[in-house]
């Protein structure tokens, strides 16, 4: 019983906090890969991006909230330029040249966010700091809060793709573009703004996550790995599979580290993944035969 | 052997020339080895990329384990290329046959999901296991030898090791794109179903192809090595794969001879510009967002690839 409460709990814990984190990230993701047919290697700059706009504008205002509506939605602004710049123009080409233009992207930020900010590991303070005392355990309260946080937002967003004309729409552009476009929706409007908020909400994770762990240029790419196995593991386009599958990967990676060095977690989760790919590639909730 | 053409036998007299070149720098002569490898290695690629159709993330594991191969056999103090070499054709080998079982059953995204987190567990393996040397690989190893006696210790041997891998691999590549082998790979990369009716065992097709191609790299792997004295799990890293894929594009994908430009382009870039600026990441990267945006076919742009397909089977 001590075990369970002093241990297993708090690890749970930590995985669910991981894992709304890790769905924000992924969402994003997912519903470009519906839409686009590309999986974009920069979303992970995005997700980096995110945290150092965070810095920026804590610097400037010393406020993380301010930070937290502000830099998602610089992120949104860099997105949407880069969508209009650069991936409008190959709309119609193979999803091959869209995944090696994102592959270009992700150098670009990353670098670029190297000479900015310069490589060094960095941290933002928690707004708030303390613990709570919960189920016999004391947890501290900003994970909660990012819990609590990450939740509302994707509940938010289900409700946006559910119960909102545009989350419809966005819906109907995953679903077949050229048909939506024929019924006179302007769907590069579409692609364009539903790229902007991917990012937006990548960068959003990014700061919601930077308390918790530290801010440094290749942040990126230790995460998108992860939201790529994801978004595989809840079904390529499926978003309410990438949710379940971000708790699922958070929570697994958690209780893994309780018995297992980080490395062989690695191994095990990529493991979990090959099985996945080899037996049922299209994850848990992907329609069958989708790019296979 | 006709195949390979009087062409590219001048093109390899002109290379066997180049340290005649005033001025041939030590420097110049690695450099050179580093583009010449680049350059066969996104070769290799593209007989899965270009001519099969099949994009793969996981080719720095093959090229890696042939060097960790090579560090391991010279470690242990046999300094013979043959041993080295055959070594590492046999793990290189090993792996792909599993990865190439399980990922050639998958097409499009999947086949290149499944290479890169196979590659994954590879760098993961490597990297973190301190009888390979952790983080920092296998370091000091002394020079190769191709007889007893013979060391390939000078800058010139070392670029007539990677010229001669270049040959081989060129002569390889070119002998399958012009069987009836390469052929079923062209077949099945525009219409894999299509291949399949006619009666074409596909998935024995693509493994066949992903084996070739893993071999070859592995062989660039194996020789790596011998000049930079170094093996280090960096080399696995799945952005190294993206590099190999980088220059199969910016040398025109599906052309075999435009990769070798395109990987040696790359290379040459990298240290030009690397040593000009510190940011040369942004400078890569933008090249390839240029490439991708205007010039699709690359610097070999190539008329009958890709000119008729919107659809998305090659990714």
């Amino acid at each position: 019983m001590d075990y369970v409460l002093t241990v297993l709990l708090p690890q749970l814990l930590h995985g669910l906090v991981f894992g709304a984190a890790l769905g924000l990230l992924a969402l994003g993701l997912t519903v470009i890969f519906g839409l686009l047919g590309v999986m974009n290697f920069a979303h992970g700059e995005l997700y980096m991006l995110g945290a150092y706009a965070g810095i920026v504008v804590i610097g400037v205002t010393h406020s993380f909230w301010v930070a937290l509506i502000a830099a998602p939605i610089l992120v949104g602004i860099v997105a949407a330029v880069t969508e209009v710049a650069t991936l409008r123009p190959i709309y119609r080409r193979e999803p091959l040249y869209g995944l090696i233009l994102t592959f270009g992207l992700a150098l670009v930020f990353r670098e670029g966010a190297r000479q900015i900010w310069g490589g060094d590991m960095r941290r933002i303070l928690p707004p708030f700091t303390g613990s709570t005392p919960l189920l016999g355990m004391t947890y501290p309260n900003y994970r909660l809060f990012l819990l609590a946080a990450s939740s509302v937002i994707l509940l938010a967003l289900w409700l946006f793709f559910t119960r909102t004309r545009a989350g419809i729409v966005v819906r109907a552009a995953v679903q077949d573009a050229e048909m939506l476009d024929g019924l006179g929706v302007d769907v590069r409007r579409v692609f364009t703004l539903t790229f902007a908020a991917s990012g937006a909400l990548a960068a959003l994770a990014g700061l919601l996550l930077a308390p918790v762990f530290t801010v440094y240029p290749q942040m990126g790419v230790e995460m998108i790995l992860l939201a790529f196995i994801v978004v595989i593991l809840g079904g390529m386009g499926s978003m309410g599979g990438s949710v379940v599958a971000a708790f699922v990967i958070g929570v697994a990676q958690s209780l893994f580290s309780l018995w297992m060095n980080p490395q062989r977690v690695a191994i095990a989760i990529f493991g979990i993944m090959i099985v996945v790919l080899i037996v049922r590639p299209r994850g848990l909730f992907g329609r069958e035969g989708v790019l296979e | 052997m006709k195949s390979v053409g009087w062409r590219a036998l001048l093109v390899f007299a002109v290379l066997a020339l180049v340290p005649l070149v005033p001025g041939m720098s030590r420097y110049y002569l690695l450099l050179a080895f580093d583009a010449l490898l680049f350059g066969a290695i996104a070769m290799s690629l593209d007989l899965l990329m270009g001519y099969t159709g099949l994009v793969s993330f996981g080719h720095a594991a093959f090229y890696g384990l042939g060097a960790y191969a090579t560090a391991i056999v010279m470690e242990r103090g046999v300094l013979s290329i043959w041993v080295c070499v055959a070594f590492a054709l046999l793990v290189v080998g090993l792996y792909a046959l599993v990865v190439s079982y399980f990922a050639t059953a998958r097409r499009g995204i999947y086949f290149a999901l499944l290479t890169l987190i196979f590659a994954e567990v590879v760098y993961t393996v490597f990297r973190y296991t301190q009888a390979f040397g952790g983080s920092d690989g296998i370091q000091g190893l002394p020079d190769a030898t191709l007889l007893p006696g013979v060391a390939i210790d000078t800058p010139l041997r070392k670029y007539y090791l990677v010229l001669a891998y270049l040959a081989v691999a060129y002569v390889v590549c070119r002998v399958i794109v012009t069987s009836h082998f390469g052929r079923v790979l062209v077949a099945i990369r525009e219409n894999e179903d299509r291949a399949r009716f006619l009666g074409y065992n596909v998935q024995r097709y693509k493994m066949g192809a992903c084996m070739v191609s893993a071999l070859l790299t592995g062989l660039g792997g194996a020789i790596y090595p011998m000049r930079s004295a170094f093996a280090t799990p960096d080399l696995m890293l799945w952005t190294e794969s993206g590099e190999f894929i980088i220059s199969v594009m910016i040398g025109g994908l599906g052309t075999l001879v435009g990769p070798v430009i395109g990987g040696a382009f790359f290379t040459i870039l990298r240290d030009k510009v690397s040593s000009v600026v510190d940011w040369y990441f942004i400078v890569i990267g933008g090249v390839l967002i240029v490439i991708v945006l205007f010039m699709p076919r690359g610097l070999l742009g190539l008329r009958r690839l890709f000119a008729r397909r919107t659809g998305g089977a090659a990714a």
